[in-house]
């Protein structure tokens, strides 16, 4: 795809000097390496976090790593109690998350009033720029403590996650749903109306359906947020690398316990974390790969 | 409804609220009521979100409004017990988070640049948007751990704000690279044709015309990717290490607020300046959105 | 016992960190010990644990005599290594010289004691347990509070995480090669623990003696007698209490005067405060603790 654009311009280029026409060129190839950083960065995260991780091809193996048991003290380094623990907040955080978000979009793009809709907005904006240690903050010493009383435990555990990922998602959700309610075009809202039904008809049998793969694209983006989200989940999950027995006993997560064991591991356990950042890479590129599949179906 | 709305994509918006509204036959519920419930039901989630935001920032700001103080933003940390103030961590983010804008703005720009007004849409152009909405969705900890890998290790920059600095530009980078992208798209053709039809060279179009019309769009940008940045804090963890350190050089250790604040809450003895620490960490970030969504209003 | 990322510390107080600084560290070190002695520098070297009160100590010292004191955080072992072979000048250590370390010839100082308190809520009325019990319940072979005296409730284990030196010194005490039961929650700090306690009925927790009562919580947590000895500054440094251990300096031979007079300050009563801060038990009153 190189040869096109290059013969374009070399026309245009004709009518200046050689000089300006190799500055130009050489300025357009920095402009492309600059872009391409881009690629060559997301290559180099993936080969060096694998290359980090390799002893887990060789010494620890895949059976090993893909197994149950979290316990590097006892060179056991299976990561499917900390997969489980990540989809298992990642699962509750949408559950609770999805309506709340989709349902703020709705209301402020079809129902709210301009007055409403201009306070709360922007707000919804300053919530998603919070940053994730304050979520955490407020999930420790607000949160857990809710939930240790009304659980009788410690607080610590996926509920506790859930609501704390639950309030970070919304934000996420919420906008990128008002965007896609907001590229329907009104005349299909204005048809619906005018056949006799009501708001609640139009938003459920119109304006939701159309705007459908807009709305997946912001859930499956909220998703990648939910998995990825380290600190916030490290403050409130109680870090026990186990298959809980309870929504509100300890569990752990792949991103909490690279966090935590980072600061002193080492040898294999250090490559089981770098696998485990292998593993959280793939599931996030797999996520962006389907929102861009979506949007181009949308298209 | 998954099934049902594949196939409402192949109709017509007309066929489609037909066949919608013919099946809304007069249920237990006349449609009023169900109106009125449901709008009710979206008016009560879009409250609770308003008020979820409300509650935290009331909540950081009650807790924490009593500890800031003129000692606390400017004194250094005393004791085991980080009494005392914050200025040495204030300091490291103010710090880091400028090397990385340094870093990474002018490779955004260009990058976005090269997107808008260079290349022709094709597989090298996916390929190039793909990754970077894979980097902007890296988990921030895979990040740290890259960055801790490449910069810390391999290179031999160690825990510093270098490390920390070149880690945040590579988060930064997809949404200065986007905002930019979308701030040059959104600069009428027709200036272009003008300076063209004056006899200009491409580059002159893009620095003289495109890039100083869409400024007030990338600085939105740049802002709000510098509010990002200045509350990551899985990235620095274990970038920047967590040496209480007032840095000179880009290879001084240091400890930014974020991590201040983690480490404080975790240890949970201090939690005074914890408080003091979330607060001031919330304006700061606030004062940027803020300020990032003035840019953008004014340049439009 | 200091949790080792206190945010007082003023140096890089995680291990990996440290094992990572160590390389950078030791290289200047060793090349400067030959002219140190002369330019009257001390360096400390060692355990991590050790490290706010060296910190503290190397600035109230260089206060008062304008020697400057290099501390750094490297582990026990690797601080009695560079003592023995001449890189610093005092080894801090959380723990005593081993059979192969003993051969090196070091003199030990004791510099402050250490005990670690077995945390429950207010509401729980177990009073006592003992070593062995402590060491079935976090290796969840215990499970519920009834089981040693108590209520029938669910035992709720909070442990530290696998950094932190009060972990490390409770499983060589307690645990006597049994594994921690990995279902329990795994906090990073001892204020942490101490609310975690504080607010739920069934939890168990331990932390340094010193911060059992703290100056900072809103709420209370009481610590239990182990094997029926209360912990207290005076049972901890007679050495009844069975969870306790020494925190020491190691040195080669005859120290210089400037590391003397450094040994003398940190073990002065001056110290008192700041090793109280730090969640240890100065050494200063030992005697009236009787001997």
């Amino acid at each position: 795809m190189e040869e096109t654009p290059s013969a374009a311009p070399k026309r245009e280029l004709a009518l200046v000097s050689h000089a300006t026409y190799v500055k130009e060129k050489a300025l357009r190839y920095l402009f492309f390496a600059c872009a391409f950083l881009a690629v060559v960065t997301v290559i180099l995260i993936f080969a060096f976090t694998t290359y980090s991780a390799f002893p887990v091809f060789t010494d620890i193996g895949l059976a090993n790593f893909f197994s149950l048991t979290w316990a590097p003290s006892e060179g056991e380094y299976g990561i499917v109690s900390l997969l489980a623990g990540s989809g298992l907040v990642t699962v509750g955080a949408l559950v609770m998350g999805v309506p709340l978000g989709v349902g703020t979009a709705v209301y402020l793009v079809e129902i709210a009033s301009d007055r409403v809709r201009k306070i709360i907005s922007p707000a919804v904006d300053l919530l998603a720029g919070i940053p994730s240690i304050i979520y955490g903050f407020f999930g420790m010493v607000i949160i857990r403590p809710f939930v240790a009383q009304i659980s009788d435990g410690l607080g610590f555990g996926a509920l506790t996650a859930w609501f704390v990922l639950a309030i970070m998602i919304v934000p996420t959700i919420t906008t990128l749903t008002m965007d896609a309610l907001n590229s329907i075009p009104m005349g299909i809202r204005e048809a619906s109306y005018a056949m006799g039904a009501t708001k609640w008809q139009t938003i459920y049998k119109v304006v939701l359906p159309a705007a459908k793969l807009g709305i997946v694209d912001a859930i499956v983006l909220g998703m990648g947020r939910a998995i990825g989200e380290t600190m916030a989940v490290l403050m409130v999950v109680g870090n026990a690398p186990v298959i809980p027995s309870s929504i509100a006993s300890p569990i752990s997560t792949l991103t909490s316990q690279i966090a935590l064991d980072m600061s002193y591991s080492s040898g294999l356990h250090r490559s089981a974390l770098f696998g485990m950042g292998v593993v959280l890479f793939i599931i996030s590129a797999t996520l962006v790969g389907i929102v861009r599949l979506i949007s181009k179906k949308r298209r | 409804m998954a099934d049902q709305s594949t196939q409402t994509d192949e109709l017509t918006s007309r066929e489609r609220i037909k066949r919608a509204l013919s099946h809304g036959k007069a249920g237990r519920i006349s449609k009023d009521t169900s109106n009125k419930v449901m709008l009710g039901v979206f008016r009560a989630a879009a409250y609770i979100t308003t008020l979820v935001l409300v509650a935290i920032i009331a909540y950081v700001v009650i807790n924490g409004l009593p500890h800031i103080s003129p000692d606390f933003i400017f004194g250094w940390p005393e004791g085991v017990n980080a009494e005392g103030g914050i200025w040495p961590t204030i300091v490291s983010t103010i710090y880091v988070t400028a090397l990385a804008m340094l870093i990474c703005t002018p490779i955004a720009v260009l990058a976005a640049v090269y997107l808008a007004e260079y290349a022709k849409q094709g597989r090298l152009v996916n390929i190039i948007r793909y990754a970077a909405d894979a980097l902007a969705s890296v988990p921030s900890i895979v990040m740290g751990l890259f960055g801790y890998a490449l910069f810390v290790e391999a290179m031999g920059l160690g825990l510093s704000m270098l490390s920390a600095a070149m880690s945040l530009a590579l988060l930064m980078l997809p949404i200065v690279m986007r905002t930019t992208e979308e701030a040059i798209r959104a600069v009428p053709r027709y200036i272009r044709w003008g300076a063209y039809g004056l006899g200009a060279t491409k580059w002159q179009v893009v620095s003289k015309i495109v890039l100083p019309s869409a400024f007030g769009r990338i600085a939105t940008g740049i802002v709000l990717a510098i509010g990002r940045a200045i509350g990551e804090t899985a990235v620095v963890l274990y970038t920047m290490g967590q040496a209480i350190n007032m840095p000179i050089t880009p290879l001084d250790s240091g400890r930014p607020m974020t991590v201040h604040l983690y480490l404080l809450a975790n240890d949970g003895i201090n939690m005074n300046a914890a408080y003091g620490t979330a607060l001031l960490l919330m304006i700061i970030i606030l004062a940027f959105n803020l300020f990032s969504r003035y840019l953008s209003r004014r340049s439009r | 016992m200091r949790p080792s990322c206190c945010p007082g510390s003023y140096a890089v107080s995680r291990r990996s960190f440290l094992a990572c600084v160590a390389a950078g560290l030791m290289l200047p070190l060793t090349g400067c010990q030959t002219s140190s002695s002369s330019s009257k520098q001390i360096t400390v070297a060692g355990s991590t644990t050790c490290l706010p009160i060296a910190e503290s100590a190397a600035e109230g010292y260089q206060d008062e005599t304008g020697i400057s004191v290099l501390v750094s955080g490297l582990g026990s072992s690797a601080g009695i290594e560079a003592v023995a072979n001449g890189t610093a000048d005092i080894a801090s250590s959380s723990r005593q010289v081993n059979a192969d370390e003993q051969k090196l010839g070091l003199t030990e100082i004791v510099i402050a004691h250490d005990g670690i308190a077995v945390i429950v809520n207010t509401d729980n009325p177990v009073q006592n347990l003992s070593t062995d019990q402590l060491r079935d319940i976090y290796a969840g072979k215990i499970t519920n509070w009834s089981q040693v005296g108590g209520d029938d409730l669910t035992i709720q284990l909070v442990n530290r995480d696998e950094a932190s030196g009060t972990r490390e010194a409770f499983k060589s005490i307690v645990m006597d090669g049994a594994f921690f039961d990995r279902r329990a929650a795994v906090l990073s700090g001892t204020g942490q623990v101490r609310d975690v306690v504080s607010r739920s009925v069934g939890a168990i927790g331990y932390i340094s003696l010193g911060f059992v009562e703290s100056k900072f919580a809103e709420t209370a947590v009481r610590a239990i007698s182990v094997n029926h000895v209360e912990p207290s500054e005076k049972t901890i440094a007679s050495g009844g209490y069975p969870i306790s251990r020494d925190l020491y300096f190691y040195v080669k031979g005859t120290p210089t005067p400037e590391a003397q007079a450094y040994i003398d300050y940190v073990t002065s009563d001056k110290m008192d405060s700041i090793v109280r801060d730090a969640g240890f038990i100065p050494v200063t009153d030992d005697e009236s603790a009787g001997e």
